[in-house]
């Protein structure tokens, strides 16, 4: 009885992931639920489990190789071929061959690439087993390197295999690490951060951004966030920052510039009904993650200021889901706690603005009374949006970004807070 | 069991079928009193009478047309093309007719004949007399085609190729025909599309074809007492059908693959087994497939420069071993 | 109708005839046929029903029904890329000759040979040949078969005026001659090798003919467009080869009212050429032929209505015929109905 190991539909948008690694080897009896593999999407990095149990009979898409939703990477079961010499698996030999506009079958699987990271040259049997056998092919190159070979061979990895454990017996391994720095000052970008930057790249070349900003007076919210801090910080057990209330202020601000929360494909500028906002997480300088918070729309100040804590906290334990990624209508980039002015940040398509904010302190700035203007301290931020102009222009951004200074300033904040009675 | 030379056994695999069934006959030039230029139908002419066996003019394409003729009509005719070069005379009925036929006429017609043909070089007859043209048999749709290597082979190999319901073109090959082996006793019959083993090995394939084939054992020889190179070497015995299977659970052994070949080097038959092998087996590959082969040249009739042309057991050896090693 | 002096009335002629009533009948409709099934095949290509290419023996009649009347069943024939006329001479259905042209799964081979491979065993026609004088030594396999089973079949090959200057006519011939086989060669001299005039290649006047000597056969030319003479000329050689006297090598004088293949208009004729030979016309003859042996005009007239007839059923049914099915594309390659070349 076999059955074949798919690559599962990560998210709804993704259309294909490439394994980073294997924790199984051919030949290894798995049980429902073990990890089988490691799949990076361009959204997130997880491990896919075993839906039956037997034995790995076939790897057919190797580490480091992309496959497409829906494509065969291993098959369960003892669908092996016979000649399989030493013990290893043969390649998957399609023998069913009917048409003549088919006379020879070329096989499906895929094993990895040709060279490892190094450029050492493999040969394609190298390759096969080095992948079925579920082996570092950085670590066997690194190696093969050290003693001053070219390539490495089939008799080469055999070697490799009989000097170590047979199945690999350690837990799951960490998040594939950076390449080693070699001498000089070259580094090179790790794997999410690579996909980051494509995607970066691609939104950066397809809209056409315009940044605005306004400055608001974060008194009145500071005020409230000053009083509410202690008993916050004990009932949730987490710092109340200002980023809650200035999403509360996006939020309530989009129901009066609906355009501002849609997704745009170029032509047709689709309005959404809910607020899907997602916050953008810096890891450690690893990296970039926009975790949504679906229907934000819905949540006051406190259960923004949850909800966004819960996807941060995800994102940082790399613990997100793809469903946690998607959907999302409108952005907001958060660098106050870098301390910079202001930040016209990169929209994330398909939608078509993303709002930032910054550093908010004590500034020098004119407050006008009825007895006249005077200079005071207030707790002054700029809050900005980069727009897609295509879908909608400078006044209705604007428009936007007033509304919500006027929110952030004169909304009544106590009132997003439980009373103390 | 007896030991025969690779011409008696070319006697008597024609033989065992003529005597089997009447509805063998035989043709070619100078074949029956003469008992063949090679001395290969020896025999023949006295045994099965002037009916059965008989002399032709120069006329190759006649032959090929006539034996075409009489197997389409009812006939089981071997036809004999002296010199494997002159199919190039009456190529029209190798490449247009015999092989076409059953296709065109959507089974009406069909044309079970053998073609046996004198191929190869290494006997000093220079450029067109020479030549090693089972290539050229090989690219037509339509036929078949087998070059035994071994007097057992010739015997076996005939008397599959006569009772095939198919045309069949035989490469016998003219540097092997003084060549002796063991035979054994009664018919023998063996299969088109089959190729043997003759030296099981694990650290290369080597398929060789005809005169190909003993040096490719004598390699195999050197290979294992002076390199430690323990070669496989694969008698391929048929082109078409091809045995892909064996060539291809060979190198799923070996990794490594090499074809002996008496034709010149382009789109000789080891370029097709190339071909199918880097496809199909590309995962089985631990390292470039090697084609040995006779240089794209025509053939000097100067023995020492023939023997330089043709791949030799100690070129074998020594590509192989470099190739390896290397 | 009065008649000369000393000649016989059409009664009389029929009573002395040689040939016989049904025979004439016979050799008319299939004249008539034929001439009635290319003009078909003419007028489909034009509608591009029939592609690729035809070769038509408009004007060529009389040589396909001579022979077709003269040989019997077993006899076998073997013809060129012009074969229409003498696949439908031995039997073969309108359908299945039409079909073939047309490509369809209605044809003789299911439209895997096409015009110039027209093949009916069934019918003793042992393939139409497209390569010019390869049919040949075929032929004189077929006849070698008889001579060696002492079957008594005669083998027919039929090919222009062009074949006799290519190698395999000449092998063939001295072969036949040689092994004394009862192979017939019948060379339809129609003037023109494709496009140009037989004498400005071949350095002999009667082209076939005047090569019988070389092999030790007899001079033989007739006048091909009377399809009585080709008749009388086709029974001697065939008794001559079963009765073991050997190969028979005839020169038929006939002419092509198109040209080559259809691709050809023919201009290179001399003008005045085709009227002069369209007078000669073999129905043209023949009809006149019947009537001189007091055949009815009804009769006649019901040969030409039905042949009408029969074409028109034949188009119609090749019309509703399908294609071949795809599966045929792989089959009877090899013995076994396949195409493998390996396993």
């Amino acid at each position: 009885m076999t059955s074949t190991i798919i690559m599962p539909q990560l998210g709804e948008t993704v259309t294909d992931g490439k394994i980073l690694a294997w924790f199984k080897s051919v030949g290894d009896e798995i049980k429902e639920g073990d990890n089988l593999f490691e799949v990076e999407t361009d959204k997130v990095t997880m491990e896919v489990q075993a839906i039956v149990a037997g034995r790995l009979s076939e790897i057919r898409v190797g580490a480091g190789v992309t496959a497409k939703v829906g494509e065969v990477v291993g098959v369960v079961g003892d669908g092996a071929t016979a000649t399989a010499p030493r013990g290893e698996a043969s390649a998957t030999r399609v023998r069913q061959w009917r048409s003549p506009l088919e006379e020879v079958s070329t096989p499906t699987d895929r094993f990895g690439p040709a060279k490892g990271p190094n450029g050492i040259h493999l040969t394609p049997l190298a390759r096969r087993l080095i992948a079925q056998g579920g082996l570092d092919l950085a670590g066997l190159t690194m190696e093969a390197q050290q003693r001053g070979e070219r390539r490495m061979d089939g008799a080469a990895v055999r070697a490799a295999i009989s000097a170590r454990p047979a199945t690999p017996t350690a837990p799951l391994p960490a998040p594939p690490s950076p390449l080693p720095v070699p001498k000089g000052n070259v580094i090179s970008l790790n794997a999410v951060r690579l996909r980051t930057g494509e995607r970066l790249t691609e939104n950066w070349r397809t809209i056409p951004h315009v940044f605005q900003a306004i400055e608001v007076d974060f008194t009145a919210v500071n005020r409230v966030r000053r009083s509410r801090k202690a008993d916050f910080q004990a009932t949730h057990g987490f710092s109340l920052t200002f980023l809650p209330f200035i999403a509360r202020a996006t939020c309530l601000a989009i129901s009066a510039c609906p355009q501002i929360n849609a997704r745009f494909d170029g032509k047709v500028l689709t309005l959404s009904r809910d607020v899907n906002l997602g916050i953008a997480v810096d890891l450690n300088h690893s990296g970039l993650v926009v975790p949504v918070v679906r229907g934000a729309g819905e949540l006051t100040a406190i259960g923004l200021a949850k909800a966004i804590r819960r996807q941060t906290e995800k994102a940082k334990a790399g613990k997100l889901s793809a469903d946690d990624l998607a959907e999302g209508t409108y952005s907001i980039s958060n660098n106050g706690a870098f301390g910079t002015t202001f930040t016209a940040p990169i929209i994330n398509a398909p939608q078509v603005g993303i709002l930032s904010t910054d550093a908010i302190r004590l500034k020098a700035a004119v407050v006008s009374t009825p007895e006249g203007d005077f200079v005071a301290p207030r707790m002054i931020g700029i809050v900005g949006q980069s727009f897609d102009h295509r879908a909608f222009d400078g006044a209705y951004s604007a428009a936007f970004l007033s509304r919500i200074k006027l929110i952030l300033e004169t909304r009544n904040w106590d009132e997003e807070f439980p009373s103390d009675l | 069991m007896a030991e025969l030379t690779y011409r008696d056994a070319v006697t008597r695999g024609i033989a065992q079928e003529m005597e089997r069934d009447t509805r063998v006959v035989f043709l070619g030039e100078d074949v029956a009193k003469a008992g063949g230029v090679f001395k290969t139908t020896v025999g023949l002419y006295e045994r099965f009478g002037p009916l059965r066996v008989r002399d032709t003019p120069i006329s190759e394409q006649a032959i090929l047309g006539a034996a075409m003729g009489a197997a389409m009509t009812g006939l089981r005719p071997i036809a004999e093309i002296m010199f494997a070069d002159f199919l190039a005379v009456c190529f029209d009925y190798v490449a247009n007719q015999m092989s076409k036929l059953r296709y065109m006429s959507n089974g009406q017609l069909s044309c079970p004949l053998v073609i046996r043909t004198g191929n190869g070089g290494g006997v000093r007859f220079g450029a067109q007399h020479s030549q090693s043209i089972e290539n050229w048999t090989m690219m037509i749709p339509g036929i078949k085609v087998v070059a035994p290597s071994s007097p057992v082979d010739v015997i076996g190999l005939m008397a599959a190729a006569v009772r095939d319901p198919d045309p069949v073109i035989f490469h016998e090959h003219k540097a092997l025909y003084a060549t002796k082996g063991e035979v054994p006793d009664g018919a023998i019959v063996d299969t088109i599309g089959t190729a043997k083993i003759l030296r099981p090995g694990r650290d290369c394939t080597i398929i060789a074809l005809a005169l190909m084939v003993p040096r490719a054992l004598k390699a195999a020889e050197a290979l294992a007492n002076e390199h430690g190179i323990d070669a496989e070497v694969v008698d391929l015995r048929s082109l078409v059908p091809l045995d892909t299977q064996t060539i291809l659970n060979s190198v799923a052994k070996t990794g490594r693959l090499f074809t002996v070949e008496e034709n010149p080097r382009l789109c000789g038959w080891g370029a097709e087994i190339a071909s199918i092998v880097a496809d199909e087996a590309f995962w089985d590959l631990d390292g470039p497939i090697v084609r040995i082969t006779t240089p794209h040249i025509p053939l000097p009739a100067a023995d020492h420069l023939e023997d330089l042309a043709l791949p030799s057991a100690a070129r074998i050896a020594d590509k192989v071993q470099r190739v390896l090693n290397g | 109708m009065a008649s000369a002096a000393g000649a016989t009335t059409g009664s009389d002629r029929l009573r002395n005839d040689d040939i016989g009533l049904d025979r004439r009948l016979e050799l008319f409709r299939l004249q008539v046929e034929i001439r009635d099934c290319e003009k078909r095949a003419f007028d489909l290509f034009l509608q591009n029903m029939i592609k690729g290419t035809s070769h038509l023996s408009i004007g060529q009649e009389a040589v396909a029904a001579g022979f077709g009347v003269a040989m019997r069943e077993g006899d076998k024939s073997f013809c060129t890329y012009r074969g229409h006329a003498h696949t439908l001479a031995r039997g073969a259905s309108m359908e299945g000759m039409l079909g073939e042209l047309m490509l369809r799964d209605i044809g003789l081979m299911r439209g895997k040979g096409g015009s110039m491979h027209l093949t009916s065993v069934e019918h003793g026609v042992f393939g139409s040949y497209a390569i010019v004088g390869a049919h040949l030594p075929i032929a004189c396999g077929s006849a070698w078969r008889a001579q060696y089973l002492g079957d008594k079949d005669v083998a027919v090959c039929f090919f222009g005026d062009g074949t006799t200057n290519i190698g395999a006519f000449h092998e063939a011939l001295n072969f036949a001659a040689v092994w004394k086989l009862p192979v017939i060669f019948v060379c339809e001299n129609n003037l023109y090798m494709e496009y140009t005039p037989i004498s400005d290649v071949t350095a002999v006047k009667h082209p076939a003919a005047d090569r019988a000597a070389a092999y030790g056969l007899e001079r033989i030319v007739i006048d091909g467009n009377d399809a009585d003479v080709v008749y009388r000329t086709a029974l001697d050689a065939l008794q001559k080869a079963r009765e073991g006297g050997g190969p028979s090598l005839i020169e038929c004088l006939t002419y092509r009212h198109s040209g080559h293949s259809r691709g050809d208009p023919a201009k290179y004729r001399p003008p005045g050429e085709l009227e002069e030979w369209l007078k000669r016309d073999p129905i043209l003859i023949y009809r006149q032929r019947l009537q001189e042996f007091d055949v009815e005009q009804e009769t006649i007239d019901s040969i030409e209505t039905e042949s009408k007839r029969k074409v028109e059923a034949a188009t119609e049914a090749c019309k509703a015929s399908p294609p071949a099915p795809v599966e045929l594309l792989t089959k009877d390659v090899y013995a076994d109905g396949g195409w493998a070349w390996r396993n």
